[in-house]
């Protein structure tokens, strides 16, 4: 079972280095994004942006600064065309180690 | 024996199987309330596997919103959340909270001024990567943490950075704030009431076409006495969190995935984990 050894609750992770700390990641579907810009609008960790012309126009993910994406999926909701979705939500170790986590899914119809 | 003045029959008895120790609920014949069509508990029965109810719906497609239009909400519609806040539970009933509503475009503007300029002062203390301590930063950053593990969490710590660049506005230019206050005499755990009364707030907005987004980013503003007076804020009210709400640009709610937790459970002398 998951738990906090002592150590990890002692050190306190440094925040960019992504072997203690890494940003929340999303997928963009390079077909289906237009660039539109909705999802880099709302983002609320200023985590993607929009780049390239005409056809080439589509959303990014900031690959360097640490924190931007915090996974929350509300670029996948204001998404008028489905092509971005959170992949892999944040992870952080020592301290601030997620405890007690399953992956992603969607509400489920009990 | 001379029963008490709120000694009915009912009570009378209902003392009399206790001290005999008989299940009330067994013997005495409780009158009940018919239950009435028109109440959303018995609109909905449960199936296993059925669809959504509206009230689920509107739980789960609640999303934070960060980008609002001009136009006002109408005053109205603003008492009528309110009104929802007024009758979540809490503990002991004592509802510990209080709100203050700011609808002026400029006040809301030069709060937003003021909570960056706080996050600027803050980073330059704290952001190693920003600022020109450099390292002297990284050292109070790691101490500060310890100190703050909440506020300096990396996601806050990410978010202070955002609105020191100025790229997180506090509340996202929504026409509407709501100021939540708790009383900080209330019974038990009064900040947690204004959780749950907040979260009323929010769920009866986004059922009536509203976009809202929780600031718990307004503690920025208590480090300024201009505000603290200018709010009218002191004891026993403390300053909690803020609810954004406006009409969103675009539809951004909707139902998303998110990370499961693992349950601990236990039935028939037996503990198991559930996802
Ligand atoms: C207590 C609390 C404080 C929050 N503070 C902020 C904030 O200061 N700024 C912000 O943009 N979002 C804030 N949020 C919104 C969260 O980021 C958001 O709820 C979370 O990412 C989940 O996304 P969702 O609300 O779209 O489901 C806050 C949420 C809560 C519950
Ligand atoms: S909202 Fe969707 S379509 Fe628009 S830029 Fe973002 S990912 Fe692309
Ligand atoms: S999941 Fe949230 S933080 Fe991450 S890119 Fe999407 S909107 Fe931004």
């Amino acid at each position: 079972m998951a738990y906090l050894t002592l150590k990890e609750r002692l050190l306190i992770p440094t925040y960019d280095n992504p072997k203690y700390a890494r940003s929340g990641q999303v997928v963009i579907d390079m077909e289906k994004c237009n660039g539109c810009g909705n999802c880099a609008m709302i983002c609320p960790g200023g985590a993607l942006y929009i780049a390239g012309i005409g056809k080439d126009k589509k959303a990014h993910l900031m690959e360097d600064d640490f924190p931007n994406c915090m996974s929350c999926n509300d670029c996948a909701a204001m998404c008028p065309r489905d092509a971005v979705k959170v992949s892999q939500t944040y992870d952080f170790g020592r301290f601030y180690k997620i405890l007690h986590r399953g992956g992603l899914s969607a509400p489920r119809k009990f | 024996m001379k029963e008490r003045n709120r000694g009915d029959y009912g009570s009378m008895l209902r003392r009399a199987f206790i001290s005999k120790g008989v299940d009330m609920a067994e013997k005495l014949e409780v009158e009940e309330k018919p239950a009435s069509e028109d109440k959303t508990g018995s609109m909905y029965k449960w199936e296993e596997g059925m669809d959504w109810n509206p009230v689920e719906r509107i739980i789960l497609e609640r999303r934070s919103v960060r980008k609002y239009r001009d136009k006002q909400v109408p005053e109205a519609l603003i008492r009528r959340l309110l009104e929802m806040a007024r009758f979540a539970p809490s503990a002991g009933n004592s509802q510990s909270w209080r709100f203050i509503v700011i609808r002026d475009k400029k006040t809301i503007e030069s709060m937003e001024k003021y909570a960056q300029l706080r996050a600027k002062f803050f980073m330059f203390w704290l952001n190693w990567r920003t600022s020109p301590l450099g390292r002297l930063a990284w050292l109070y950053s790691q101490i500060g943490i310890r100190v703050l593990r909440n506020d300096l969490h990396p996601i806050p710590h990410g978010a202070l950075a955002a609105m020191a660049e100025g790229t997180l506005k506090l509340f996202q230019g929504a026409p509407t704030v709501i100021l939540i206050l708790e009383d900080r005499r209330g019974a038990a755990k009064p900040e947690l009431d204004c959780g749950i009364c907040g979260q009323n707030i929010v769920l009866a907005a986004h059922s009536l076409g509203l976009g809202t987004c929780w600031v718990g980013l307004v503690e920025l503003l208590k480090y300024g006495i201009k505000w603290r007076r200018k709010l009218k804020i002191s004891y026993p009210y403390r300053l909690v969190e803020g609810i954004a709400v406006g009409y969103p640009v675009g539809n951004p709610d909707g139902m998303v995935e998110r990370e499961l937790h693992e349950i601990e459970w236990y039935e028939n002398s037996q503990w198991k984990t559930v996802l």
